[in-house]
């Protein structure tokens, strides 16, 4: 049973979760803690300390070997394989590669999240525009990613996990490949989104983003949870 | 419901498109392969054609002459089941006229001259005789005996025309069947192989799909879908082939004279259509398997 409790306060809860590769190398290591809805959190630390591993702990690409996932008041660990793509529909993903279909067009690749999880045409139709004007490529839907910079390759990735108003938006290092300007313009986009009752999650080891933004920060160092601060920066 | 149909359908289509080499590759080769089947079929109808009249161990036919009163038919009737140590009198079976007319339609079914000569009234009815003993002069001795009845036609031994013809089916089935299970386990492997290509090459829009929600079947059915297709195409391609065979075999066979025997060898088109059937069911379940099971396992790309 759900409650509101469970639903508001808890959007994303870890319960001493471990999570190993091989048999005694730890990804993540007696992690704990509560993400409310609505937050906007970043996951900091340098590369291999866990952050990617959390977040695929978190979307059911992992399982861990220790502890409890809950997401939205489920435990996800004890979710069935045919239940973790509806887990899934309620999560956006952004990645630091933008993972677009090279071979569609801006429209179709948002479209995409839509089709494949049997949305009819006219609501496609209605809402990939919508989502598109909220990235600011309205103008853009018809050309492939190749002839987008890389700042709108990451908006288009943006408008494809947010089409379908996810609970949760997923985001591992997307500015990662970005020049800084093109960085604050993705945040700015990221923070919009978060105003609508989102609930983002967000990988980073660039220092000047989560200054600049001033939300919660967990620290990671080699899997441990060393730090959870409010309004925090990363040094 | 509508916009999964349309899109998987969309997706099967393009992605055969895409990898057409390969796709083409398992096409042929499941075509080969179960050309080879329905080969089998036929060699395997042509061979029961000539062997029919000897199903069931029969080893020596007493032909009655159409003719022949019911006192001559009974006297022989008498005859035979009075030697239940020589003869299985369980399995004597008696062919009339009619059933003997039915059975000869098999027999001539590609000598249309001797088939024409023959109707109802003229045909002989037949006794087939299943002898308990292994002894060739034995049976030769009995052959003989009935020969001189009133009333019989003729007898026929099985071992004067069976043998060769059975050990030449035997190894001839052996052959087809080995070679094409053979081929059709290459075409499955072959079609097994597309789709696992296919999913590789579709590794990034698989991963993407899995994480905004798709089912695995959603991600599956096209892919299946394809194979059962390349497995189709395969069997339609394979239906062709053996109806040109089929029909080039019938026309050499007409070549021969009649009363050789090879006239029996004639596979009607009734039975083809039938083996036709068979193949297409045969090639997409074959592509369905193939696929599903690369559809199954290499998900997780």
């Amino acid at each position: 049973m759900i409650t509101l409790v469970d639903f508001y306060l808890r959007m994303i809860r870890f319960e001493n979760v471990t999570k190993l590769y091989g048999s005694d190398v730890a990804a993540v290591r007696e992690a704990s803690f509560d993400i409310p809805k609505g937050e906007f959190v970043f996951l900091v630390g340098p590369s291999g300390s866990g952050k990617s591993t959390l977040l695929r702990l978190m979307n059911r690409q992992e399982r861990p070997e220790r502890g409890t996932v809950w997401v939205a008041g489920a435990n996800i660990n004890e979710l069935a394989d045919s239940r973790v793509p509806y887990l899934r529909r309620g999560m956006g993903n952004v990645f630091q590669d933008y993972k677009l279909l090279m071979n569609k067009t801006v429209f179709e690749n948002v479209a995409f999240s839509l089709q494949v999880i049997g949305r009819p045409k006219h609501v496609i139709r209605q809402q990939v525009p919508q989502v598109l004007e909220l990235v600011g490529l309205a103008d853009k839907e018809d050309r492939f990613p190749s002839q987008l910079s890389g700042g709108e390759q990451q908006r288009v990735s943006i408008a494809r996990a947010f089409v379908n108003r996810p609970l949760i938006m997923l985001a591992d290092e997307p500015t990662g490949n970005l020049d800084p300007a093109t960085g604050e313009e993705i945040m700015s986009l990221l923070d919009s989104i978060n105003r609508t009752g989102t609930t983002v999650v967000m990988a980073t080891h660039d220092h000047r983003v989560v200054n600049a933004m001033r939300r919660r920060v967990i620290q990671l160092d080699r899997g441990l949870v060393v730090r959870d601060q409010e309004r925090g920066v990363y040094e | 419901m509508f916009a999964r149909i349309s899109y998987a359908l969309r997706e099967t289509i393009a992605s055969f498109r895409r990898n057409i080499t390969l796709s083409a590759a398992a096409v042929l080769t499941s075509a080969v392969s179960l050309l080879l089947v329905g080969t089998t079929f036929l060699i395997q109808r042509a061979f029961d054609n000539l062997l029919v009249q000897w199903r069931g161990d029969v080893g020596m036919i007493v032909f009655v002459r159409p003719d022949a009163s019911e006192e001559q038919l009974t006297f022989i009737r008498q005859t035979l089941e009075a030697q239940p140590n020589v003869i299985d009198v369980k399995k004597l079976d008696y062919l009339d006229r009619a059933a003997s007319f039915e059975e000869a339609k098999r027999v001539f079914a590609g000598d249309r001259t001797t088939l024409s000569l023959l109707t109802v009234e003229t045909i002989p009815s037949q006794f087939k005789v299943v002898p308990l003993t292994t002894d060739p002069a034995l049976v030769r001795g009995l052959a003989d005996q009935y020969r001189n009845l009133p009333g019989v036609q003729g007898v026929a031994l099985a071992e004067d025309e069976f043998d060769v013809i059975s050990t030449m089916s035997s190894f001839v089935r052996g052959v087809t069947i080995t070679m094409s299970l053979i081929l059709l386990g290459v075409a499955v492997t072959l079609i097994w192989n597309t789709i696992r290509t296919a999913m590789v090459a579709r590794r990034n829009e698989i991963e993407v799909m899995k994480l905004v929600g798709a089912t695995n079947w959603f991600i599956r059915v096209p892919f299946i879908l394809e194979g059962l297709t390349q497995g189709l195409f395969g069997a339609i391609v394979s239906c062709g082939g053996l109806w040109t065979l089929n029909q080039a075999w019938t026309s050499g066979v007409a070549g021969f004279k009649t009363g050789t025997g090879v006239s029996s060898l004639v596979v009607p088109g009734s039975y083809v259509s039938g083996v036709m059937i068979i193949l297409l069911v045969i090639g997409a379940l074959a592509g369905g398997i193939g696929s599903g099971i690369a559809a199954s396992k290499f998900l997780d790309v």
